[in-house]
């Protein structure tokens, strides 16, 4: 049950948010329900899916399976973050130009998962893209398509990187 | 298609989809995502028993918990009609007398979080009385079995049309029955040799990640549904039935959906959510866990006997085939994917005489619905698993066979249906040549299979109706009832009206569905709306530009037949005149808007078994290769090789998509595990212990080959795609087994237990 609130401070997508929250409550929910951010998606609720991806400190992680006070101080990126004043992120640029999605609702974890490997690795071979996007359920795709754009974002960046 | 016909500017090209940057950056929005001041949350309590009588039920306590707002058992149904169904309405909206399955709903509580919705149905006392369970198509049927139904549930039997009927309760737990018959049953005689093999089919879960949801509220007296849903304009007929409420005063509304694959068809959440809402007069979310959806809805297991006559030659002669499909514990709609795996279960080949049944027993497990593919894929299974059993025991080789009996690019189906419009060899030829079929290596534990799948698309006596809109400025407004559940259908149908606009896609706005004012349509599904919704919108968006015409060459003094529609002006020779000044002319400063309204329906044809024919073949063509290893089991997919006919794409990128996802999809059904139950007790139903397939589990040798083969029914000669390269995935492996160990697997899935089994069953004398 719930016990005292706890306070929370961290940054979201650059922004300082601080608020206070319940022991037991779960960090998608404080996005979703307190911070109006519902591009991070839910699914199995068990963090088997990987639907609900955001980047806490470079690492991609479960939002579903994150108290919320476990966020304390972290660095948080989610989906509504990664454009830049309009402009697309590469990895969101190669899901649009590559129709790497359908139904849409494992993309935006799917691209911050992306986004967390090419932060790594910025020319990751396809074996390698295969290995870490595995790590997220699409029911939709079969993958194909999401690989290439991985690989296209990738490219996208080197190119931006080189100009 | 048309040998003059311009040439496409929009049909045709792999453009960005028009739902890419909402879906890309967070911003599109999805029931889950709909919120309202004061909304309540609801959650279900579910039966622990499989089959039990509700003897006594009390929620006092649970209303007088923190929070609660309104509590529904059987006693809130008063006034209703509380279940509902396709064709027979079995399904209470919670349990009144019985319930039939674990995880049956019993009682429902709107509070406002759902952790105090979850604690208020702690409180609830159910007295049960625990009846015997039939957790599988077997025992359902033995003689002895408890019945799930001991009253006839209300429901009908539709009009069938040359050689099909349909018929309820003719056995213990069947609640439907499809026939069809067509030639002489003497036809066996003749033939050399008869087959007959009996093949097991599994249950997969459509593990759509959004899950079931819905958000109800009253606005004064209608009802404001939105809904996760695929067939909102049914939905609204079958909610005025349940809830004795005015049609006009039912608004369903349908944003973007995160996927359904089938199962987001008819009532699922939106009982439950309306009735708290009109109980409690607030808004009520009703978000199911993934959990919950397991116990919600799933595809259809089977058993599927086929006897097949063919003559010494290889020619096809006769089938026969009867299906067992496991219906769940309520027939939701059994019955219409009974219509489809019967009339499906022959297969694109020339036959002489069929005969079919397929009965849909209930049992006390989760209820079975519409599920991708729908009937095809289990038929399918069967019928091209026994081609290639047909081919060895002749010594043929299966391609070869299946050159030799395929039906011929307009040849009907069945005596009254349309003809196939796939040059099916074409296909089936492409993927072996892609595979390296003829040269493969086989036996020593690699080899390879091939498969056709086949269903008919387009839906069955389906009207669809769409309207244009085109405002001072040019913009255009598509409404049309086909949902964007991820098929791409809103970029599809942009494309078409983009181009008989002559206009750049983005000037088309594709408007999410809202009962009020969308255009009637049936539903997403089957398949359909690229050749039925599609050909309403063609409609449509030609009368809006009659409309335009006539009206420019009113204002320009001169015939239509003079002018051209260049973007948003008027061409007239070298002179070019902008639109919006000529419309602002006229109809004044403040604008206009022209509008074309559409419609198209198949027509009613008795000879037709369905009583309509067919709009559009579906076909996906398979070719596997794998490794096995005959030590412990394991199938090593190799390659997978699949295509599918568009017809004419009208955006490649999309096809391939759905061609890929559906192909994976099939996967599922071939070697995961699909869903465990242990007698009606399901052990796998959640997302962690559910295995779908991950982009680990896809072979480097998984392609995916989009033909234009031009022969569609559709708009610039498109045809339905997005179903039918999952249909020869299993069949394909399987065949692929054999020919790599000799060995027939005739159950789903493929799994290492099943491969050691066969081979020991081989070894024994
Ligand atoms: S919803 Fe978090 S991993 Fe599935
Ligand atoms: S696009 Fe639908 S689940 Fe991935």
């Amino acid at each position: 049950m719930s016990g005292e609130l706890v306070y929370l401070t961290c940054r979201v997508n650059g922004e300082e948010v601080s608020l206070h929250v319940r022991p037991e409550e779960i960090f998608v929910d404080v996005l979703r329900d307190r911070l109006a951010a519902t591009g991070t998606k839910v699914a199995c609720d068990l963090g088997a899916c990987g639907a609900c991806t955001i980047i806490v400190n470079g690492n991609p992680t479960a939002s579903c399976g994150l108290f919320a006070w476990q966020a304390e101080g972290a660095d948080i990126q989610t989906i509504e973050g990664l454009a830049n004043n309009g402009n697309l992120d590469p990895v969101q640029r190669a899901f649009v130009e590559n129709s790497a999605f359908q139904c849409g609702y494992c993309t935006p974890g799917m691209i911050m998962l992306a986004r967390a490997l090419i932060d790594r690795d910025p020319a990751p071979s396809r074996a390698d893209i295969r290995n870490w996007m595995g790590a997220n359920i699409c029911r939709c795709t079969g993958y194909e398509m999401i690989i290439e754009a991985v690989e296209k974002a990738a490219a996208l960046q080197q190119e931006a990187c080189n100009e | 298609m048309n040998e003059t016909a311009p040439p496409l500017n929009v049909v045709g090209e792999g453009f960005a989809r028009t739902d890419a940057v909402p879906k890309t950056t967070g911003t599109a929005t999805y029931t889950v995502d709909v919120s309202f001041p004061g909304m309540l949350h609801a959650k279900v309590l579910r039966s622990p028993h499989a089959h039990a009588r509700l003897t006594a039920i009390d929620a006092t306590a649970a209303r007088a918990m923190p929070g609660v707002h309104a509590v529904i058992t059987r006693d809130q149904l008063e006034g209703l009609n509380p279940t509902y169904g396709y064709f027979i309405k079995d399904q209470p909206i919670v349990a009144i007398d019985k319930v039939r399955y674990i995880g049956d709903a019993v009682a429902a509580v709107a509070a406002e979080t759902e952790r105090q919705a979850v604690e208020a149905l702690e409180k609830i006392v159910v007295e049960y009385e625990v009846l015997p369970t039939v957790a599988a198509i077997e025992s359902a049927m033995a003689d002895t079995a408890p019945e799930l139904f001991e009253e006839e549930p209300m429901g009908v039997v539709p009009a069938y049309g040359q050689g099909a009927s349909g018929a309820r309760r003719l056995g213990i737990n069947n609640c439907y029955r499809f026939s069809y018959e067509t030639g002489n049953a003497g036809a066996f005689e003749g033939c050399d040799h008869v087959f007959e093999d009996r093949f097991l089919f599994s249950r997969d879960q459509h593990f759509h990640l959004e899950p079931f949801v819905s958000v109800a509220r009253m606005e004064g007296e209608t009802i404001d549904v939105w809904s996760s849903c695929q067939n909102p304009f049914p939905l609204r007929k079958e909610l005025a039935r349940v809830f004795n409420h005015p049609e006009n005063m039912i608004r369903v509304q349908v944003p973007y959906i995160g996927a359904g694959y089938g199962a987001k068809n008819n009532c699922k959440t939106e009982p439950i959510a309306i009735l708290l809402a009109k109980l409690s007069r607030r808004p009520v979310r009703f978000c199911m866990t993934m959990e919950e959806n397991f116990l919600t809805q799933s595809q259809h297991a089977a058993i599927l006997n086929v006897k097949t006559g063919v003559m010494a030659d290889g020619t096809f002669v006769a089938r026969s085939g009867h299906i067992w499909l496991d219906s769940g514990a309520y027939s939701d709609a059994s019955p219409l994917v009974a219509e489809k795996a019967g009339y499906r279960l022959p297969g694109p080949y020339k036959w002489k005489h069929l005969d079919i049944h397929c009965d849909c027993i209930l049992t006390n497990t989760t209820p079975a619905g519409p599920y991708r593919g729908f009937g095809g894929t289990q038929a399918s299974w069967a019928s091209e698993s026994q081609i290639d059993i047909i081919a060895r025991s002749l010594g043929r080789d299966p391609l070869d066979l299946r050159l030799q009996n395929l039906k011929d690019l307009g040849e009907a189906y069945v005596p009254g249906e349309s003809g196939v419009d796939s040059d099916l060899r074409a296909g089936l030829n492409l993927v072996a040549d892609r595979i390296g079929y003829s040269d493969r290596q086989s036996g020593d534990g690699r080899g390879m299979g091939l498969s056709v799948g086949f269903k008919d698309a387009g839906g069955v006596n389906k009207p669809a109706q769409a309207r244009i809109r085109i405002t001072t400025n040019g913009g255009i407004y598509l409404h049309c009832g086909t949902v964007e559940i991820g098929q791409g259908v809103q970029t599809a149908m942009s494309q078409i009206v983009a181009e008989l606009l002559n206009a750049p896609l983005d000037r088309v706005s594709y408007p999410a569905l809202n009962t009020d004012y969308t255009p009637f349509d049936q539903g997403t599904n089957a398949s359909s709306a690229i050749v039925v919704m599609a050909m309403a919108v063609q409609q449509a968006t030609l009368k809006a530009k009659q409309k335009v015409m006539e009206f420019a060459a009113g204002q320009l003094d001169c015939s239509v037949e003079e002018i051209e529609l260049d973007d948003w002006s008027i061409r007239k020779g070298n002179e070019s005149h902008p639109l919006p000044i000529m419309i602002m002319r006229y109809y004044g400063g403040t604008g206009y808007e022209f509008t074309g309204e559409g419609f198209f329906k198949p027509d009613i044809d008795h000879s037709a078994p369905l009583e309509t024919q067919c709009v559009s073949w579906e076909f996906g063509w398979g070719a596997a290769e794998v490794e096995v290893d005959r030590d412990t089991g394991l199938v090593n997919l190799k390659q997978l090789v699949v295509s599918g006919d568009a017809g004419q794409a009208i955006n490649p990128l999309v096809c391939r998509g759905q061609d890929e996802g559906s192909a994976i999809m099939g996967l599922t059904g071939a070697l995961f595990p699909c869903m465990i139950y242990d007698g009606p007790i399901l052990m796998n139903g959640n997302g962690l212990d559910y295995r779908v397939p991950l982009a680990t589990d896809i072979p480097d040798g998984f392609v995916s080959i989009l033909q234009e083969q031009g022969h569609g029914p559709g708009p610039f000669g498109a045809k339905s795609l997005g179903e039918g390269c999952m249909l020869p995935v299993a069949s394909a492996i399987a065949n692929a087994i054999e020919d790599a160990i000799g060995v027939r697997i005739r159950e789903l899935p493929l799994t290492p237990e099943r491969v050691l089994a066969a081979i020991d069953d081989a070894q024994s004398p």
